[in-house]
């Protein structure tokens, strides 16, 4: 009896060891983590050639969305860990204080390549974690079949809404279709005067000053406000935005690039524009921000960190690699090259235009909020306030400024 | 036949080989997990591996036949986890506290380098230079080259190299490249090669190579930092951050997870931040469970009622009636989210209104109850419907003759009775809800949150909810607070379904 | 007419009430998943062009590999519903009928387990699956053998307490008597336990098949690879990017992942509502 078992022990050994291969540990496999957009894309787009990293071999995960990407880089560890991730500029901060990233040296020719402010958006404490991919932003666009001509003050669009609400039943004036109510909406905040932060003449950020609350809620009452209740030009939440604009039952909405191709599908053309200003010379700056591939610090104990650098420099943050993966994601290139190659459809050219006349770049170290309060949560809250429970607009935006204060002072060592 | 095959030595032959099996499969990954050095895995089935061959093989230990499998997958998959979380309910582990303190020191270190002024930067190749690791530098724009090992730098004669067209040397005299493959994995790439006085050249990329200088150096004899440029020291300061000793403030990041004992749960009681929303949060989570089981039972039990004839059409309505219950709930609440949306929702568009239901603290939490009442009546309409019928007919009859009209029957003995037979549903129910996390963050995700005035939690967050987000929030992550709110969480439940128990008890003995 | 009229009325407007109450969002659903534009905006309430385009999406794009997810759904689903009742009836067998040393400890320790936060124990879970995926890659993280045994953990502390409440609830004069005819409790258990407790096997296995069916916070930090994703990870997918929401193919999606559920849900009425009354913890 006791034989029989031993013998059966051996054959299933056998058995099992064919099941369970042990991974080698010296690898020349670069592993990409990124969401369920990007990663198939840029799977195919790293078709066009094979040998971006002479030597090593690319595997790109995509995962189910954004969060669950998020969610499993947040758990993620050297085990199993990616050696790049491709994420939202925001994870910066967070994921460098755990310690997950690992800083790379550009040299002045590949520094050149982008702009200086796509730099900011990567690094946290003067070092930067990654290489920026695709710019997102978003612009105005308008509907021709309504509105014949660009308006160039915001008045000029309430007065509009106004005029033709009931006759053309109009749902709302200006509506935020792509980015939500605070990283969308800050081109309409912007335009009435509540930009997040403003700068120096040097290009750093003026960690001393915030907007005024008593003009922004002077022109919130005039535009947005009848009364104490909202006149319907402006919803407080982003939601259906698109498809009333596409219904033609809204004029003005703020689109996402990434998502232009639904609208150009159904017979809009890119108009697209900074929300205009309260003044004609001062249109509403949107976010322009980039996602980015970042360097893990997994990459080294993986024994990969100079072949994920190299990754990072040959596809990521050239024109030759950003160009192949653009044609596919659509969005616009953050490299010089790319945004300038014949390839890029226009709708790319037009977010790209509309950001290089209003766009402010988006400060992770400010906005994911020091003090316990975040940019993201405070401005969508401000919308509800006084658009929904009637709240009085100055007061509310005095609040708002002051904790866009408490964040400025509190991230100036970040920057 | 099944006598035999559960008496016989063919029963003995069969249990034998899937013991022996599984024996095997488990010896294959004990033995695996012992050469990859995760000790207390290969223990933990070492362990599982013994209980398993004595329990089947003894003629004794027969409870154990029974539920050892379940035990094992609990211990693995359910204490453990649970185990893990009181512990790190100890410790500081937060955003900026994350890592293991070896880790940190290691990234520490790897992040104290700085470029020089210039950043200077070479095209490189990695090779073997008489033997020692050594970099092959091009300085393209001013024709330069050299080879640098970690002892020495050698300048070289461009007329002694092999230059390709874009002015890269690519081999030297007594200079073997390395193939490329073999570059990142190897020593090379951590080394430090010469360039000149505390700069020094390191490997970038596969062909670039950085010049750059070491910023701070850790002392491991009284486990300091030190800052080659100022100076300065950085101690531990015995909560998971090096500081500056002169300035406390000036952290080195990142930090690392250290044991802060009972620190989080004092934070639960002495921080005006944590504690103010945690009792407001606590007070709806009470609310939203006692709600809906109040609401889903009431309308289950109208519903029983209603149906508890053999009347026309009982079939379909009872089909109809447990759809909600049977169609995945993450469709129907992410539908739910839709249909109360104020611009375009089907709410809003029957009642004729712009009701701002996720935005207004009432609205939404009215819609939750709304929305879990619609989850959940089905369920008690099918355990109010069998329960009715387990209710003794004599019981109702003998109160009608006695002169009492169907509603003194109801109040006195059917709603008694039911709630008797029922109560431990509801207090499971009630637990259920109290930890309903699905619901509230794919409905509301928890808001809205007034946080102009400085609300930390949303209006409709729930314990769990809140702690998920104070655990995997977007911005600030905390581990450590959320795993002791959990360990809170779990006595309140506990004590909840311990008198739901003792219910029950009460209710057996009765029978 | 009058006395049926007061003897029925208020039930049928009873039922239609609250049938009207459960059909409203399932109906949306179907409108939304026959309608092009990928909204969930509602212009009319009787559709006017129907159009299959999100369900030829479903079939067609082979980015959207959905028949897959189905079928790992259907098989991830199906093993844990099986194994887990299989080993939770033995455990609620022996809790229900033997005696032992520090039985009613441990009954107890299986109540309050549940009890705990599960959520906050992702953490856990996942470093728990990483260092197995060191020494076994087919069983760590990412894979479908891994998530179904974090499954089989997470359902066994409910399936043995459900199940306890079923075998207390069967008389013991059966196996007393099987007793005195000398059988041993491991007899007792598949001649006369299993065969009586059938049904309310099915039942306990069914709630656990929908429980695993619908879970997608574990599966989509688990199953990362698009070929192995579950219906739950799949759909959430398409509202869930990072701006975008896709209500058309998520409603077609939904629809075609609730057609086997409801079968069953409909065919096995009459035991699920016995086996619910025993003590079920979903509502």
């Amino acid at each position: 009896m006791f034989r029989f078992k031993t013998l059966a022990v051996a054959l299933a050994a056998v058995l099992g060891a064919g099941i369970f291969t042990v991974p080698s540990s010296a690898t020349t496999e670069i592993v990409v983590w990124a969401d369920e957009t990007r990663g198939p894309n840029i799977r195919e787009a790293l078709k066009a050639k094979t040998n971006w990293v002479q030597g090593y071999t690319v595997t790109v995960r995509a995962f189910a969305n954004f969060d669950a990407l998020k969610d499993a880089i947040d758990k993620a560890t050297a085990t199993t860990g990616p050696d790049i991730v491709v994420g939202a500029n925001d994870w910066v901060p967070t994921l460098a204080k755990n310690g997950k990233l690992a800083p790379l040296t550009l040299t002045a020719a590949q520094r050149a390549r982008f702009s200086p402010s796509q730099f900011y958006d990567l690094s946290y404490k003067r070092k930067l974690y990654g290489i920026p991919v695709d710019v997102n932003n978003v612009a105005m666009i308008y509907n021709t079949r309504l509105v014949t001509t660009a308006p160039k003050t915001f008045g000029e669009m309430v007065d509009y809404y106004k005029a033709n609400k009931t006759s053309k039943s109009l749902k709302a004036g200006l509506c935020v279709a792509g980015g939500g109510m605070s990283w969308g909406a800050h081109s309409v905040a912007s335009a009435l005067g509540a930009d997040a932060y403003f700068f120096n003449s040097n290009g750093t950020i003026n960690t001393g000053r915030v907007f005024n609350p008593t003009t922004f809620g002077n022109n919130v009452k005039t535009y947005l406000l009848d009364g104490n209740k909202s006149n319907g030009f402006f919803p407080a939440t982003d939601a259906g935005c698109k498809d009333n604009f596409l219904a033609g039952t809204v004029p003005f909405a703020v689109i996402g690039n990434w998502e232009w191709t639904d609208y150009t599908a159904k017979g809009f053309t890119m108009n697209l524009m900074p929300v205009p200003g309260v003044n004609a010379t001062s249109p509403g700056k949107a976010f322009g921000s980039v996602s980015g591939a970042m360097l893990t610090s997994f990459a080294k104990t993986r024994g990969l960190e100079a072949a994920a650098k190299s990754l990072l420099v040959n596809f990521f943050g050239s024109t030759e690699g950003q160009v192949a993966y653009q044609k596919i994601e659509k969005r616009p290139p953050a490299e010089k090259g790319a945004a300038n190659d014949a390839s890029v459809a226009a709708g790319q050219k037009g977010f790209g235009a509309a950001a290089a006349a209003a766009s402010v770049p988006q400060v992770g170290a400010v906005l994911n909020g020091p003090s316990g309060k975040s940019y993201w949560d405070s401005l969508p809250a401000y919308w509800t306030a006084v658009l929904v429970d009637g709240k009085d607009a100055t007061v509310e935006a005095r609040k708002l400024a002051a904790i866009y204060r408490a964040n400025l002072a509190l991230a100036k060592g970040d920057l | 036949m099944l006598t035999t095959l559960i008496r016989g030595k063919v029963a003995f032959v069969i249990k034998a080989i899937s013991l022996a099996l599984i024996t095997a499969v488990l010896l294959m990954l004990t033995q695996s997990a012992f050469a990859q050095e995760q000790y207390a895995i290969a223990l933990f089935l070492a362990i599982a591996i013994i209980l398993l061959n004595y329990t089947y093989f003894s003629k004794k230990r027969v409870p154990l036949k029974f539920f050892l499998p379940g035990v094992l997958l609990l211990t693995a998959f359910v204490i453990t986890p649970i185990l893990y979380t009181v512990v790190m309910s100890t410790y500081n582990y937060r955003t900026g506290n994350y890592i293991s303190k070896e880790q940190a020191i290691e990234r520490i270190k790897a992040l104290a380098v700085e470029s020089d002024p210039d950043g200077t930067a070479f095209d490189i190749v990695v090779g073997r230079y008489r033997g020692e690791f050594a970099l092959l530098a091009s300085d393209i724009n001013n024709s330069s080259y050299f080879i640098s090992t970690v002892s020495d730098r050698i300048p070289l004669d461009p007329e002694s190299l092999e230059i390709d067209e874009i002015g890269v040397a690519q081999s030297a005299p007594d200079f073997t490249p390395l193939p490329p493959g073999k570059i990142s994995s190897s020593k090379a790439a951590s080394l430090r090669f010469k360039f000149d006085g505390e700069y020094f050249l390191t490997i970038e990329s596969l062909n670039v190579g950085v010049v750059l200088r070491q910023t701070l150096e850790y002392l491991q004899p009284t486990d300091q930092f030190r800052s080659l440029i100022t100076g300065a020291l950085y101690d531990d300061n015995g909560n998971g951050n090096y500081v500056n000793v002169d300035d406390p403030e000036e952290k080195l990041e990142p930090g690392w997870r250290d044991p802060a004992w009972f620190s989080n749960f004092a934070r639960l009681v002495q921080d005006d931040r944590v504690r103010t929303p945690l009792f407001s949060v606590f007070v709806w989570t009470v609310v939203f469970a006692s709600l809906t089981v109040i609401t889903q039972f009431a309308f289950g039990l109208l519903l029983a009622l209603a149906l508890n004839k053999p009347i026309r059409g009982r079939r379909i309505y009872r089909s109809i009636l447990v759809l909600p219950y049977a169609v995945p709930s993450i469709m129907s609440i992410l539908i739910w989210g839709g249909m109360f949306n104020t611009e375009f929702g089907a709410i809003n568009e029957i009642l004729g209104q712009q009701i701002a239901w996720f935005q207004d603290p009432t609205f939404a939490r009215v819609a939750v109850i709304l929305v879990n009442l619609w989850l959940g009546f089905p369920y008690f309409y099918l355990v109010c419907s069998g329960s009715l019928q387990a209710i003794p007919g004599e019981l109702l009859e003998a109160a009608a003759i006695d002169g009492a009209n169907p509603r003194q029957v109801f109040r006195r003995i059917t709603l008694p009775l039911l709630l008797q037979i029922l109560s431990p549903l509801l207090i499971a129910s009630f637990a259920f809800n109290f930890n309903n996390f699905n619901l509230i963050y794919l409905l509301t995700g928890g808001g809205p949150k007034q946080q102009l005035d400085g609300e930390i939690a949303g209006a409709t967050d729930i314990l769990i909810s809140y702690t998920y987000q104070i655990a995997f929030g977007s911005n600030i992550q905390d581990l450590g607070l959320a795993s002791a709110i959990s360990v809170i969480i779990f006595f309140i439940v506990a004590a909840i379904s311990l008198y739901g128990v003792k219910r029950s008890k009460v209710l057996e003995s009765f029978s | 007419m009058t006395k049926w009229l007061r003897e029925n009325l208020w039930r049928h407007i009873t039922g239609i009430i609250m049938c009207v109450f459960a059909l409203f969002p399932l109906y949306l659903v179907v409108i939304t998943s026959f309608n092009e534009s990928g909204s969930l905006k509602i212009t009319s309430f009787i559709p006017t062009d129907i159009s299959f385009a999100n369900y030829k999406l479903l079939f067609t794009d082979e980015r959207i590999p959905y028949m897959t997810w189905m079928k790992n759904s259907l098989v991830i689903a199906s093993f844990v519903a099986v194994v887990s009742v299989v080993v939770g009836a033995a455990s609620a067998f022996a809790f229900s009928r033997l005696k032992f040393k520090g039985k009613k400890a441990g009954i107890q320790i299986l109540l309050l387990i549940q009890m705990f936060p599960a959520i906050l124990a992702l953490s856990a879970v996942y470093v728990i699956m990483e260092r197995v995926y060191t020494f076994a890659p087919g069983l760590g993280l990412g894979t479908q053998a891994g998530l179904i045994l974090i499954y089989l953990g997470g359902a066994m502390g409910v399936n043995i307490w459900l199940l306890k409440g079923f075998v207390d609830s069967i008389p013991t004069e059966l196996d007393e008597a099987a007793k005195i005819d000398g059988a041993t409790p491991v007899q007792t258990y598949w001649l006369i336990f299993i065969p009586l407790a059938a049904p309310v096997l099915a039942v306990v296995a069914l709630l656990s098949f929908i429980g695993t069916f619908n879970e997608f916070i574990l599966a989509r930090l688990f199953l990362v690879d698009m070929e192995s994703r579950t219906v739950a990870v799949g759909l959430q997918q398409f509202i869930g990017g990072q701006f975008s929401e896709n209500w058309g193919p998520f409603a077609a999606g939904s629809i075609i992942a609730s057609i086997p559920i409801v079968i069953i849900f409909l065919s096995l009425q009459r035991y699920i509502i016995s086996g619910l009354t025993a003590g079920s913890v979903k509502g």
